[in-house]
């Protein structure tokens, strides 16, 4: 997975591309969730558009994050969900914890 | 040092989820062999990243002189794929349900779970010289 980040009206959008299945893949989404954090940046929204696909590994990055930014004071949002990830989300119930949107403009545009 | 070891439809590595991808490269190239459509790989590939990751993190316990097996062969228009490890065995009814209210934000503990969903069949053995997990998609 390869991961690039931008801001947008002061929420950052991170935008990983590949596979994300499990070792390096997990750290380092962390450690930028948390840099985010650590800087004061807790708006997040994340562009799955270009994930090809992801396992539970994945997922679990998802929750973590949601968990980290909540605990913050912060939010994550999903944008451009696929129709692989969307299968994911639902067979596992997590469709329920996710705010997701259409575009990346959507997701920023519902922090206000 | 163990490196990842082609033979066939088999690959044998490491147990380090460094060679997550090299298992992936090898299982996506053999279904596209095999006809499968996008899909059906991303499915199948998956659930094989599920396995691997269980035979590494849960059988071996990332021991680095043992080793996960993964072969796969094609019958009937449909894929089996056997994943191995070394480790000591576990009990399949040990593990939670994750779509339970109390797991649902539990970062771990979806893998079996998501691999019976995607794959038609799936079969553990397992005793105290390894598991082995066999799974059954048909394209």
């Amino acid at each position: 997975m390869k991961l690039t980040d931008r801001e947008q009206d002061g929420v950052v959008v991170l935008e990983p591309k590949g596979k994300i299945m499990g070792g390096p893949d997990a750290t380092l989404l962390h450690d930028k969730l948390y840099e985010f954090i650590q800087q004061g940046r807790t708006k997040v929204v994340i562009d799955l558009s270009r994930i090809e696909w992801m396992n539970s590994t994945g997922l679990g990055i998802l929750i973590q994050g949601y968990t980290t930014l909540r605990n913050s004071d912060g939010q994550l949002k999903l944008a451009k969900v696929t129709d692989k990830i969307q299968s994911l989300l639902t067979i596992t119930k997590l469709v329920s914890v996710f705010d997701a949107y259409d575009t990346v403009e959507d997701a920023i545009a519902s922090f206000n | 040092m163990m490196k990842p070891v082609i033979k066939g439809n088999s690959i044998s590595i490491p147990s380090d989820q460094e060679y997550l991808s090299d298992v992936d490269v090898f299982i996506e190239g053999i279904l596209r062999g095999f006809g499968a459509d996008e899909s059906a790989v991303a499915d199948i590939a998956i659930s094989v990243s599920e396995l691997v990751n269980n035979a590494i993190l849960h059988g071996n316990k990332s021991a680095s002189d043992k080793a996960v097996a993964v072969t796969i062969s094609k019958s009937n228009g449909c894929v089996e794929i056997s994943v191995t490890d070394q480790g000591a065995g576990f009990d399949p009814c040990d593990i939670e349900n994750p779509i339970d209210d109390a797991n649902l934000m539990k970062e771990v503990g979806r893998g079996i779970f998501i691999v019976r969903s995607l794959m038609d069949q799936v079969e553990i053995e397992a005793s105290d010289r390894g598991t082995t997990v066999i799974v059954t998609k048909c394209i």
